[in-house]
């Protein structure tokens, strides 16, 4: 296995992360087309499947333990208040009450950058952790909460980014409502040149909502201290960062600290990050003595757990007659909440055009509200909107057909680094989507629908990192029966990664799916594996899988050798056994072979490789969308979305489906409806639960195609595997909005595109 | 949800007695949807809840063809909307109780229910001392009141949630009330009230009065009825606007009329004028477009909600042009 040390670097989210990991140095043979593989690529139904759908599987939500107690927490009524005085008195004295923190009596623990503790005497946004209780039920723990008495002194507030910024306006934190100080900034080339030479310069504004994940499984923690080793069953898309977080927190060996995830009802960026809730159950069960679960209710998700942040984002570009960019420029301003967090949304314009002269401007601002988190292709969702409803505007400018324009400024390198891609197959995305939804037979001239319900086809484009990268690592052991058990690091955040693991190692060893078990999600018994986050799960594990599964090969074939008394290159593998090759009636089974070695397990451990230098890696696509507006009422009704996309290899066509749906429809959520009201006289948020904020249900949900246009991406991994998670969301509010201009000859620049905004901008 | 005491009356009589020996810390249970609803988010806390489903007659329907339909209070909603008389006659009811929620909230809500649901404001639902819990500020004035009433408001800007409501408005409905150990008829404009009466209640019921029954009197032959109920959300979400309208046309006019309007005010809402006028009325797509612009021009819209006036103006267009031409 011969391994090295090297510096690498992948995306992550919002940015690129550098490490210095141990990789994998093997090369394998290239797997080619999917339609030579056996398992890899097939639409394999989830190992899990049974269990989900049975009830059987367990979640953290779940989870119940002898003597188990419950905690609930008491958030903050106002959104800027100094705790003067906190009485628990009457709390404690509910019967069934165990113990109850507050500031007065928590360790004091640094929380969001030091920005904060876990809990502070100051609190910042409605929701901010004032106490926490713990009880026999979790009714009395309700119950208890109530009879808490705060003494607030409040304070002034302010609810949005431009308040934020004016010289007068409360400040947060001591250093400013600005995170960092100063807004990012970012150019390449020339930007005043670049307008000089254009024929046109146009400018526009457009603005998205903060949105709130609202993933079904609420926030949960149990945790069980067994002596001074603690045990936490977590709802996370990171169980060995939950497990860093709360051995630093409560200053513990990070051995000491089992995070165990096993099923995750959903979490789109919000569980990406260690909750306060986690830390503070593990410190009210050191005090009682028991286990405890603590949930975050529906309610308090739509304050304290992560939202995206809203945008205000200001657009310029000059082009050529011909439709040519000469130059691009966007300032945003971006409402990040109470703490620092980041709400950029640069991505997509720094990197989809080919654009020399280019400047981006974007402030995160504090206010006195939930902090943003990660929610699925962060900054990429918001800035897509925005850029791919000005490209039609840039198009329309020129008189050019927006997707011949989005071709004429086709970058076949990375514009900022000037880097090849590994692979870039945006061209073949825009072929494929715009066959599929008619983009030339169907569109029609832009509001020429006749009748009051009016038609129309909009598209946009899709950037994303997803690469992947090392450290990962992807335990096999291989039993005296011949059946598998694979330890993968990570979890599997309901995305399929089960499924997947075993499918990379079938496809490997030949032994059939039924014959392995998958463990992931648990600290002390899995290598070391990423966070689920950035599209990163899949090309980051499923290359160690492979990496362990070859190993396992070869150890198999050199057992079978020096059993046999042959050498190695006479011998050849095939489904769990080695044959001789000049004899076939001769072969040694796995079961044989550890019978006669005298083993009981052949162990290989297998790690990600690096990602190739010198290469940017991305993964592309478009969607394509058709819309029908009611001009009577404004309601904006999505009749097909097709979605293609360069996302390397698929290892598993029925997960992949199911993420784009999911994807696509939480696209058409943000578009269409999804929005965190905020009422600005009071600093409180209106719309708590879901009744209140809408997601789509099924019958808005349209008719749904997808098409994967690329194979593996043999520059790079094994598997050749991109992320996907996040590319099915980001260009799909995009694509509607075209769709709906196209309709109706009006552009919505501001989401969700609701009745009201639709019939103002036709009545208005 | 704070911790209550069960009634389970078996009389109208026990039940308001009940209510009346409680006074303002009692609540009637029906189908429970929007009294758990209220209860758990400590919108109210009432010390008694008082269980109206094992008073017998409550939950049938008596048909009396050529005369009327008369409804129990406790006829769960899914009952009406499937419901062969209704959906043949009385369509618009019909229409509306389908449009209710999601079906498992209709197989459990009751039309009595639906009818007395208190309404849907963030504020009211929300930790806010406003005017409708007896504060003295209605913070949607000059908050989020895009969804909020254009006409009627003043000194509080709800709508009326119910679709139902705005069905029976629409098919002229009468209400009987058990009050004093007998029962009162009132019409469906009168049972419900505007917050300038009283900024508290959304209708006429006293503490001790039950609505028992609704009586629809049959619309004349060769009537067609119908509802329309606009969402943000294909399904599972409260009207912004809806329209209800019973009309009969003979030839190329209407002959009589009569249409109510859900989303615009705080009670199911009705013109006068415009019920008058569609007698006569022409039943050409263009004279019906412009006879439904004449109306809301004494609307009020709040800052965030003058766009339902085009809508409702639409809506209105769409449903006699839908029953006509």
């Amino acid at each position: 296995m011969p391994r090295k040390i090297v510096k690498t670097k992948y995306f992550f989210e919002e940015d690129y992360r550098e490490t210095i990991a141990e990789v994998s140095t093997d090369k394998y043979k290239d797997w080619g087309n999917n339609d030579t593989l056996n398992v890899v690529g097939k639409a394999v139904s989830r190992i899990d499947g049974y269990d989900k759908v049975s009830g059987t599987a367990i979640y953290t939500f779940d989870v119940d333990l002898p003597g188990m107690t419950h905690a609930r927490i008491l958030g903050s009524a106002y959104p800027n208040a100094k705790i003067k005085k906190i009485n628990t008195k009457k709390a404690k004295q509910l019967d069934g009450v165990l113990e109850i923190l507050t500031f007065e009596n928590a360790a004091k623990i640094p929380w969001f950058n030091n920005s904060t503790m876990l809990f502070d005497s100051h609190v910042r946004y409605e929701g901010d952790e004032v106490a926490a209780i713990v009880a026999e039920s979790d009714s009395i723990a309700e119950e208890a909460l109530k009879l808490i008495e705060v003494e607030y002194e409040q304070l002034s507030f302010v609810t949005s980014s431009q308040d934020a910024l004016k010289v007068n306006s409360v400040k947060i934190h001591d250093n400013g409502n600005i995170v960092g100080g100063k807004p990012a900034e970012y150019d390449r080339g020339n930007i005043e040149e670049g307008f000089k030479e254009a024929d046109y310069v146009l400018e526009d504004k457009f603005e998205t909502q903060i949105a709130v994940h609202n993933s079904t499984e609420v926030h949960c923690s149990v945790v069980n201290w067994d002596g001074n080793k603690l045990k936490v069953w977590d709802s996370t898309q990171g169980v060995f960062a939950v497990r860093n977080v709360v051995s630093r927190s409560l200053g513990l060996p990070e051995s000491d600290v089992t995070v165990i995830t096993k099923y995750m009802g959903g979490g789109f960026g919000s569980k990406l990050e260690t909750g306060k809730y986690t830390i503070i159950a593990a410190l009210l069960a050191r005090d009682i003595g028991k286990p405890v679960k603590i949930t975050v209710n529906r309610k308090q998700m739509n304050l304290i757990t992560g939202n995206r942040p809203d945008s205000i984002q200001t657009l310029k570009a000059g082009i050529k007659k011909d439709g040519t960019l000469t130059a691009m420029s966007l300032t945003s301003y971006s409402a990040v909440g109470a703490y620092p967090s980041w709400g950029g949304c640069s991505g997509p314009i720094k990197g989809i055009y080919k654009c020399s002269n280019l400047k981006t401007t974007e402030y995160s601002v504090m206010i006195n509200a939930g902090r943003a988190r990660a929610f699925r292709a962060p900054g990429h969702v918001q800035g897509t909107f925005a850029l791919e409803s000005f490209i039609d505007e840039l198009a329309e400018k020129a008189g050019i057909d927006p997707l011949e324009f989005r071709l004429k400024n086709y970058s076949e390198v990375d514009p900022g680094s000037g880097s090849p891609y590994t692979t870039k197959l945006l061209r073949e995305a825009y072929k494929k989507g715009s066959e599929a939804i008619g983009w030339y037979e169907k569109r029609k001239p832009t509001g020429t629908d006749t009748g009051y319900l009016k038609r129309g086809i909009g598209m946009a484009t899709q950037i994303w990192g997803g690469s992947g990268g090392p450290p990962a690592y992807v335990t096999l052991k291989l039993n005296s029966d011949g059946s598998v058990t694979i330890l993968g690091g990570s979890q599997d955040i309901g995305t399929g990664t089960y499924t997947i693991l075993a499918q990379v190692v079938s496809e490997v060893l030949e032994i059939p799916i039924d014959r392995m078990q998958v463990i992931l999600g648990n600290t002390s018994s899995v290598p070391f594996g990423p966070e689920s986050g950035g599209s990163t799960t899949a090309p980051s594990l499923s290359p160690a899988a492979r990496d362990a599964a070859e190993q396992m090969k070869s150890k198999i074939i050199s057992g079978a050798a020096a059993v046999l008394g042959l050498p190695e290159d006479e011998l050849v593998y095939k489904e769990a056994s080695v044959y001789v090759k000049n004899d076939k009636s001769k072969s040694v089974s796995i079961p044989a072979l550890m019978h006669s070695m005298h083993e009981q397990m052949f162990i290989t451990n297998g790690a990600r490789s690096a990602n190739p230098e010198h290469y940017a890696i991305n993964s592309f696509g478009a969607h394509f969308a058709e819309v029908e507006v009611n001009t009577e009422t404004g309601k904006i009704k999505v009749l097909k979305i097709v979605a293609a996309h360069d996302i390397g290899r698929v290892l598993n066509q029925k997960t992949v489906e199911n993420q784009f749906h999911g994807g696509i429809i939480q696209g058409i959520g943000f578009a269409l409806m999804e929005e965190r009201i905020l009422d600005a006289n009071t600093g409180k948020v209106l719309n708590t639960d879901l009744h209140t904020y809408k997601i789509p249900t099924i019958k808005d949900v349209p008719e749904i195609e997808i098409y994967v246009v690329s194979k593996g991406d043999n520059l790079l991994s094994n598997t050749g595997v991109k992320g996907m998670g996040e590319p099915a969301i980001i260009p799909t509010a995009g694509a509607i909005a075209n769709a709906v201009y196209n309709a109706i000859g009006k552009r919505i620049k501001s989401l969700p595109m609701t009745p009201d905004k639709v019939l103002n901008a036709l009545y208005g | 949800m704070n911790n209550f005491k069960y009634h389970q009356p078996k009389s109208l009589q026990d039940a308001s007695s009940l209510m009346q020996q409680h006074n303002n810390n009692a609540l009637l249970f029906a189908g429970g949807t929007d009294a758990l609803g209220l209860i758990k988010n400590n919108i109210i806390t009432p010390g008694n809840l008082v269980n109206l489903k094992l008073i017998k007659g409550l939950n049938e329907i008596k048909y009396t063809p050529g005369k009327e339909i008369k409804i129990g209070a406790l006829v769960n909603l899914v009952d009406i909307a499937g419901h062969s008389v209704i959906r043949e006659k009385f369509a618009v009811l019909a229409e509306a109780a389908n449009n209710i929620a999601s079906p498992q909230f209709r197989n459990v809500a009751t039309i009595g229910g639906n009818l007395c649901q208190r309404p849907r404001c963030f504020y009211f639902r929300g930790d806010f001392h406003c005017i409708r819990k007896g504060g003295n500020l209605c913070y949607a004035a000059a908050g989020e009141n895009k969804y909020h009433c254009i006409v009627g408001g003043d000194p509080c800007y709800i709508i009326h949630p119910s679709d139902s409501a705005v069905a029976l408005l629409a098919l002229d409905a009468k209400f009987s009330i058990y009050s004093d150990r007998k029962l009162k008829i009132v019409s469906a404009w009168d049972f419900f009230i505007l917050p300038s009466i009283d900024p508290t209640k959304e209708n006429i019921l006293k503490p001790g009065e039950i609505l028992e029954s609704i009586i629809i009197p049959e619309p004349d032959n060769g009537s067609k009825s119908k509802y329309i109920k606009f969402m943000e959300r294909e399904v599972f979400d409260f009207a912004v606007v809806s329209v209800a309208a019973v009309v009969k046309k003979s030839g190329g006019k209407i002959v009589k009329g009569r249409v109510a309007f859900g989303g615009v005010a705080p009670k199911p809402w009705q013109i006068d004028i415009l019920n008058k006028s569609l007698a006569g009325l022409s039943t050409g797509e263009e004279g019906i477009a412009a006879f439904s612009k004449k109306f809301f021009n004494d609307a009020t819209p709040l800052e965030k909600n003058a766009y339902k006036i085009p809508l409702v103006r639409n809506l209105l267009k769409r449903i006699l042009i839908d029953l006509t031409v």
